[in-house]
């Protein structure tokens, strides 16, 4: 059940009168039979994942709580590693390492190949492993107690806002939300609403407009070069940022509206001055995530002898792991790896840099040299999404050397110019941009619900009118969906 | 909820309903999509002669009724088989006017699921489509949204209309239409392009799809066609209608011709009413200047072919026209 589909905008009601309906003792029955109705509208076979997820980790995290030693509450750890990253392996990385061995052991004249399989990627099945196994993680390290109602539990797995593309949510502070509902408030309803047609706006009108322009490009690589591809990308950019954040305003305003409080997951990443910087913005609940559960967790914490090289092979080591999280393909290691390597190098020269600054006295024009890092961040981040975008390696690398090639420059200008999609798309990002930044500065929301009952009603409605005037209302799928 | 807020709310809601039926009818009064199709609907219904040639399709469809005698050109814009179906059906069982012949299109482009993923214009063909069946056609419940569109909200996610009904007022003043044949555009010429080639290449790949050359809802409804033309003892013909050099080229790129037009015939053969289809795609390679971009021809090149299309026929009935 997609967001901007007609079935959840009758489910999300219905739910929502139910929930309030209902006495407090039972409301979370009934989300969880809500959120696995929500999943299983996509294959309800796959339900069985969750649920063998939502067992295995509760009963976990049960034995680790009443485990005294160490040794055995580590072992139990592991089980719940192991089943929980078996599983991703099994759907989501099985063929991908297969079909990376064979190319190795056809390159060595083996006569052996692996098997492939026709598996059918579970929806968000990264996501909701994760969420999960945090929650084991967070028992053991013993920054929470295990939850002892099995269907508290399943429904903190399962939560159908945040079910398949996030925020990542953690037990801290989901589970006692859930434990605790809150009542019905016109306060989070509206506000809730404001936050789902913000989401909408920049999932139908922007993301969706700039996905024709971007997928016309990339799904012909061998016929673009120059300012196409690099506009192209750029947009991407953008309509990746728009997807998914537009994705969490939807899922924070839903839960919001029951009274749930889900984590931020995006903080202006279109303006950030690094790539340290884009990543403490961008997918924060993921990006935490691997801090708080990989690169903490990797040795030179745990020995205590921070040494620099092995800080610098850690960041690496995160960032590959976090590119192949995004999708069983060499493009997001190779995303990945790219990202891990430029932070590094960026610490390394972060103070030459500085230095730099000084000595040519850009330190004195803090908007130049904001904008140098904005340009900085976005040049890095365009260059890594054409391995993120691109069907495969070969068409990356196509795309990005005829990127570099202006030799029908003035006609693609001209033919990106009649294209009135793209020419509205931008437009809409300058709202978006201007939107952002005095939300930031004056908070938006607030101004507009500070005037007169008149011109604030005719904001929201004509709002609302102008997302259904002007949005691409042919249900695109959100494209975080997939990972 | 207090009472106050409560109240606040339906007045919100209330207001929204109130500009949304607004909207909904503003567009459909403004749309010229909506116009041009409702239009056709008037000439059908006023249309007295016998109905010899009825002919369905999109804009391809270039058949001028004033040249070919006896005619009604029933062609509409981004029209597919599922929608031809629908129309067809309505004409045959509801309006009393069956036609001798049914003229089907039967271009590659037509078989495509980009084709027949197509749903616009719903306000108008929410008169004809049973979306409830077509949602069940193509085992996908949001179909029914479309339905919706159409009822309520015809101006959802159609800007696009609403921009091009403002340059049709602005370019065009008169609608001229004769038995449904509207004169093609002609503000500009294909031969003059510089770049055909491209121009080609962008519309080829706009409508086809690499991965899927016949739909399987196409499919369903092409036979459904058929099956309502055998039962109704009303024959077809299938015409491919003439393409630019360049767009063919194209074409073949991406859909393989012979697979396509061989599963085609494995179906048409199985119907009686099944007169033949008439290939005209390459009669005008050597010619840009019939028509307007690389696969519409223009107000000459639409003559020639009906010309050439009504001759066709006369040899056809009479039994002279070998293929």
């Amino acid at each position: 059940m997609l967001f901007n589909s007609l079935e959840f905008l009758l489910f999300l009601p219905l739910v929502v009168a139910l929930y309030f309906t209902l006495p407090v003792k039972w409301r979370w029955l009934l989300l969880l039979v809500a959120s696995y109705f929500f999943y299983m509208s996509w294959k309800a076979e796959y339900a069985i994942l969750i649920l063998f997820t939502t067992l295995v980790d509760y009963s976990v995290a049960i034995k680790i709580g009443n485990e005294l030693s160490k040794r055995k509450k580590k072992n139990w750890l592991l089980l719940s590693i192991l089943v929980n990253l078996g599983m991703l392996a099994g759907f989501k990385y099985l063929n991908f390492f297969s079909e990376s061995a064979n190319a190795l052991l056809q390159a060595s004249n083996s006569g052996y190949a692996f098997p492939l399989y026709q598996i059918l990627l579970p929806v968000g099945i990264s996501f909701f492993i994760f969420q999960s196994l945090s929650y084991t993680i967070d028992v053991y390290r013993g920054i929470r107690k295990p939850e002892k109602h099995f269907g508290k539990f399943a429904l903190y797995v399962s939560f159908f806002p945040q079910l398949v593309a996030g925020p990542i949510e953690r037990s801290t502070s989901l589970l006692p939300q859930i434990n605790n509902p809150r009542a019905f408030s016109e306060q989070n309803l509206i506000c809730g609403l404001k936050l789902m047609l913000w989401g909408f706006f920049k999932k139908l009108v922007i993301a969706d407009r700039l996905g024709m322009f971007v997928g016309l490009i990339y799904e012909n690589p061998a016929e673009y070069n120059g300012i196409p591809v690099i506009l192209a990308t750029l947009l991407f950019a953008i309509q990746l940022y728009c997807d998914f954040s537009g994705y969490t305003d939807i899922a924070r305003g839903s839960a919001r509206i029951l009274g749930y409080e889900l984590m931020i997951n995006f903080n202006r990443p279109l303006i950030a001055t690094s790539l340290r910087d884009f990543w403490n913005r961008w997918h924060i609940s993921l990006t935490t995530w691997f801090r708080d559960y990989l690169l903490y967790s990797l040795p030179y914490i745990k020995d205590k002898k921070i040494v620099q090289a092995k800080i610098y092979r850690n960041l690496v080591i995160t960032f590959l792991l976090m590119g192949l999280w995004h999708g069983a393909a060499w493009t997001f290691v190779l995303f990945g790896l790219f990202h891990g390597i430029m932070l590094v190098i960026e610490t390394i020269t972060e103070k030459p840099v500085a230095g730099f600054y000084q000595r040519m006295g850009i330190n004195k024009f803090p908007v130049l040299k904001k904008t140098i890092g904005i340009i900085y961040m976005i040049s890095l981040v365009v260059f890594s999404l054409f391995l993120f975008r691109a069907n495969n390696l070969s068409d990356s690398m196509l795309l990005l050397s005829n990127a570099f090639d202006f030799s029908n420059t003035a006609e693609a200008m001209k033919a990106i110019l009649k294209n009135l999609e793209v020419v509205f798309g931008i437009m809409m990002i300058v709202i978006l941009l201007w939107a952002e930044h005095f939300h930031a500065k004056h908070n938006l929301v607030r101004t507009i619900a500070s005037k007169p009952m008149i011109i604030r009603w005719t904001a929201y409605i004509g709002f609302i009118f102008f997302v259904l005037l002007f949005g691409v209302l042919h249900q695109e799928k959100f494209i975080y969906f997939q990972f | 909820m207090t009472n106050k807020t409560a109240k606040r709310f339906i007045l919100f809601a209330a207001l929204l309903v109130a500009v949304n039926f607004v909207l909904d009818q503003s567009f459909k009064a403004f749309s010229v999509h909506n116009i041009l199709n409702r239009k056709m609907d008037e000439q059908f219904a006023a249309y007295n002669d016998t109905l010899k040639y009825l002919a369905l399709g999109n804009s391809h469809n270039c058949i001028n009724t004033h040249i070919l005698e006896k005619s009604f050109n029933y062609g509409s814009p981004s029209e597919n088989y599922i929608q031809s179906y629908y129309k067809l059906k309505h004409i045959i069982e509801k309006s009393g006017k069956k036609p001798e012949y049914v003229i089907l299109q039967a271009d590659i482009s037509t078989y495509g699921p980009k084709i027949a993923d197509r749903y616009e214009y719903n306000s108008y063909w929410i008169d004809y489509i049973d979306y409830r069946e077509l949602a069940k056609v193509k085992s996908d419940r949001n179909i029914l949204t479309k339905w919706l569109e159409g009822r309520f909200f015809s101006y959802a996610g159609n800007y696009k209309d609403v921009q091009l009904s403002i340059l049709y007022r602005i370019k065009m003043k008169t609608l001229e239409m004769h038995n449904g044949y509207r004169p093609h555009r002609d503000y500009k010429n294909f031969a003059d392009e510089p770049n055909k080639r491209k121009l080609a290449w962008d519309k080829a790949n706009l409508f086809l799809s690499k991965d899927a050359y016949f739909d399987p809802s196409i499919k369903v409804y092409f036979e459904k066609i058929l099956q309502l033309c055998q039962a109704n003892d009303v024959k077809v013909i299938m015409v491919r209608y003439p393409m630019t050099r360049e767009f063919h080229e194209e074409e073949i790129k991406i859909v393989p011709e012979e697979k396509l037009f061989a599963e085609i015939e494995a179906i048409t053969s199985r119907y009686s009413v099944f007169m033949g289809m008439l290939n005209y795609h390459d009669i005008f390679f050597d010619h840009p200047e019939y028509f307007f971009d690389p696969d519409h021809l223009n107000v000459k090149g639409s003559d020639l072919f009906t010309m050439q299309f009504a001759k066709d026929m006369e040899k056809m009935e009479s039994g002279m026209l070998a293929e």
